[in-house]
């Protein structure tokens, strides 16, 4: 156990007993290899339980809307901009949430681990940081992959990974190995294209999604009572999973996160279709923060971006 | 793709009840011409504007859309249209990005009295869409039950 | 018991084709799935790893058109779609995937004739492969069978290295090798062979239940609600363990209009995890998310077997692998209450 660990399960447990927050939410070893899953809980014997370690990918702050009372909620960078983003909704009274931030060194994408492997994660014994690579064993034998080559994309370009909003810090904030431009190679990708091919991407990734919605269950900014794809006077998307309608769906889910989504990347690792959704989500942050200089989370005392105008604005596309 | 000479795209506009509707009033009371390839629907403020409306209107085949509202300073409700400005812009990048023509999404600011301006609003838009294809971005003989098969 | 060498399998494809839309895992579309054999592809005569996408996903689609409906004046006129089923021929399903359509069978065959289900169950081939590679998900031995159980196919497969020894278990299994080129009898050091591949398959499934202990005490724990809240707690309500399970059956009615009153009725995919399911003709009576996850769990390990005496799950651990917060089903099950809740405990 690291000394972040065994110091974040004695804070916590200390919250609990103090009576500071009714609810820990954290991370706990998961049943898989190299999972981890939430750890909710109001028992303070739960908390030697929390785990912080590379594969802590879920972003929590989407449980803050149900638990009711306190919560004490362990954040890393994307999570904590998160929550401030709620603040800023006014979903969340900062009040009522004890932010435990945590450093982050990035999480790593088992399904880059897989592709540079060719096995799958259970066919992996063991991952592990070693200073600046990661140390991949199998079958006893060890292979260094850098960094970069099996960090999320969003944590290639997350900014900043560690919680500027927090009531709480613990541990040393890690170096963390960031790469914006390979963060975004594939909205490089995209954007060389002709609009027609980037229709025709889309169109063919949209083709394999079931409408399962977990995009939408596990992002923190979906946070609407009824979603506009359930609504049904009118229907305004079939509930048959075309492609025509996966696309407006995903299209419409995006624009309406516009100045919410933090980039957790939530979205597109709960596909179950291997939808790259973060190459809309990193591509519409892009766009906000060229178009108004606006960073979702990143000031809880700013009025949201949708909320929000400007009387001198670029208006070049209007007649 | 070669424009069919027969090709008449369809639009389809919001306008706000304050201005535009009224611009667009005008515009037929005073007897200026405009190409009929417009089918108007009025909303309150052009702040009402969902980008799920602009859409879903592609969706249902529209070759293009128009939101119109007040020009700045002069919104009824004072600030409907800075965000329905913001909502356009944002929507319009991204679905370039996603593959969307940008001549598919207008937006204008047309007054009560520019009934002259809308006419020619319309005529620019409707000569801007004659430019690129009919939309068939949400075509496909494909019929549901034998794309899944 | 026959055999055939791995590199006679395309052959004996295609002249299936001639009869049947022969259908093989692939990931080609971006996830894994039973996809439509391209006649090049043979990746998964080595590497059969079970696909993301069910295989239920062939008889009960996600799109399926019922009929189309014609407005006429005042009364409708309606013209059922499709006819004849396919007929389909899967190739590579896995032991828990075939155990799982025969479990879904029960339900579409009983009280109520679903003919749009059973039709493409009729027209249809299972061509089982022995699963050699089970994930670290998977608990099919604690279901009453394993991944070389061949009693829900039509023929099964054995991977014994270069060659796939082969159960005829079916007439239309044996009917489908007869005189087929590259076939053989197997020899008594290949069944030997396969023997050991099974069990060494089997050994590899690590992951347990008890179910004699979970038939005890699931029914004991419905009213306690202080157990689901607390299983529930981290369950997003997403449809991914539903959908991707191979025995959920659930599906949803719509109909898509015209302007004039005529249209088409379609029937999708749902899920009882969805806080609006059911919300179309009524309520959702299970409005908590703890009463949705008892639900999933109840209906699997409670309902299912009063009804058809057989438990809906068949230990493919696709709710686990691809759940997005880890939400397992084993856990819970193991965690199930030994006793009832107290009188003051129950909801």
């Amino acid at each position: 156990m690291s000394e972040t660990e065994q110091k974040l399960r004695s804070e916590a447990r200390d919250l609990l007993e103090k009576g500071r927050v009714n609810h820990i939410i954290g991370y706990e070893a998961g049943s898989l290899k190299f999972s981890t899953t939430p750890l909710i809980t109001s028992d303070k014997e739960d908390t030697d339980r929390l785990v912080i370690n590379p594969f802590i990918n879920n972003n929590l702050s989407v449980f803050l809307g149900e638990v009711g009372g306190k919560a004490g909620i362990v954040a890393r960078g994307c999570d904590a901009r998160s929550i401030v983003s709620l603040i800023q909704d006014k979903q969340l009274a900062r009040e009522d949430v004890f932010i435990i931030g945590v450093p982050c060194g990035g999480i790593i994408d088992l399904d880059k681990v897989e592709k540079l492997t060719g096995l799958d994660r259970d066919e992996i014994d063991d991952i592990a940081w070693q200073g600046d690579k990661a140390a991949v064993t199998i079958g006893g034998a060890r292979k260094e992959f850098p960094a970069k080559e099996v960090l999320t994309d969003d944590c290639l370009s997350c900014e900043p990974p560690d919680p500027r909003e927090y009531d709480l810090l613990i541990g040393e904030v890690g170096p963390l190995v960031t790469d914006g431009e390979l963060g975004r190679s594939k909205i490089k990708e995209l954007e060389a294209m002709t609009p027609e091919q980037r229709w025709e991407f889309w169109k063919s990734e949209f083709s394999r999604c079931i409408r399962c919605y977990a995009c939408r269950q596990v992002c923190p900014a979906c946070f609407c009572n009824r979603c506009f794809s359930e609504e049904t006077e009118p229907a305004w998307i079939s509930p048959l999973p075309r492609w025509q309608d996966n696309l407006v769906f995903q299209a419409i889910r995006m624009i309406h996160v516009a100045g919410r989504c933090t980039n957790c990347g939530e979205c597109e690792r709960a596909c179950p279709v291997n939808i790259p959704l973060r190459s809309l989500s990193k591509k519409m942050e892009e766009i906000v923060d060229e178009l108004f200089h606006y960073r979702a989370g990143t000031d809880k005392e700013a009025p949201p971006l949708m909320a929000a105008y400007q009387p001198e604005e670029a208006e070049d596309f209007i007649r | 793709m070669t424009q069919d000479a027969e090709y008449e795209p369809r639009i389809l506009g919001f306008l706000c009840r304050w201005c535009s509707y009224a611009g667009a009033d005008l515009a037929g009371t005073s007897r200026k011409k405009y190409p009929a390839n417009i089918r108007i629907i009025k909303i309150p403020c052009s702040g009402r504007i969902d980008p799920l409306l602009i859409v879903r209107a592609l969706r249902v085949g529209f070759d293009g859309v128009l939101v119109s509202g007040c020009h700045p300073g002069d919104c009824h409700y004072q600030t409907g249209n800075y965000r329905a400005r913001r909502r356009m812009s944002i929507t319009k990048k991204f679905l370039e990005y996603m593959g969307v023509e940008p001549e598919r999404l207008q937006a204008s600011w047309v007054s009560a009295s520019e009934g002259g301006k809308f006419a020619e609003v319309v005529t620019e838009i409707t000569s801007d869409l004659k430019q690129i294809s009919p939309n068939r971005l949400f075509s496909d003989e494909r019929d549901g039950t034998k794309a899944a098969q | 018991m026959k055999k055939i060498k791995k590199q006679d399998v395309p052959a004996l494809l295609v002249k299936w084709q001639q009869d049947f839309t022969v259908f093989a895992p692939s990931k080609k579309s971006g996830v894994s799935r039973m996809e439509v054999w391209d006649g090049q592809d043979t990746a998964f005569l080595d590497r059969n790893r079970n696909t993301v996408i069910p295989p239920k996903a062939n008889f009960l689609l996600n799109i399926e058109k019922m009929f189309d409906f014609r407005k006429e004046g005042g009364s409708y006129t309606l013209e059922p779609a499709g006819g004849e089923a396919p007929r389909q021929l899967l190739f590579g399903i896995h032991p828990c995937d075939a155990r799982a359509t025969a479990i879904i069978d029960m339900v579409f065959k009983d009280a109520y004739e679903d003919n749009y289900y059973l039709g493409r169950r009729r027209n249809s081939v299972l061509v089982g492969m022995g699963c050699t590679s089970p994930y670290d998900s998977c608990f099919c031995t604690s279901l009453g069978f394993g991944p070389a159980e061949a009693a829900d196919v039509d023929m099964m497969l054995t991977d014994i290295g270069d060659a796939f020894v082969i159960e005829e278990v079916t007439d239309k299994g044996k009917e489908l090798l007869a005189g087929a080129e590259g076939v053989t009898e197997a020899t008594a050091d290949d069944t030997k062979k396969a023997d050991a591949a099974k069990a060494a398959a089997a050994a590899k499934v690590t992951r347990k239940i008890n179910v004699e202990e979970i038939r005890k005490r699931i029914p004991l724990s419905f009213d306690d609600k202080k157990f689901w809240e607390k299983v529930s707690a981290k369950c997003v309500s997403c449809g991914i363990c539903t959908f991707l399970c191979p025995t959920c059956y659930c599906f949803d009615i719509n109909d898509e209009m015209l302007k004039s009153g005529s249209g088409a009725r379609y029937r999708n995919w749902d899920c009882c995890s969805f806080p609006l399911y059911t919300k179309m003709p009524a309520e959702n009576p299970r409005a908590e998310k703890w009463r949705r996850v008892r639900q999933k769990v109840h209906h699997k390990y409670a309902f299912y077997p009063e009804l058809f005496n057989i438990i809906a799950c068949t230990g493919c651990g696709r709710c686990i692998r691809q759940c997005p917060v880890n939400w397992d089903i084993t856990q819970i099950l193991a965690s199930l209450p030994a006793g009832a809740p107290a009188a003051a405990e129950k909801k």
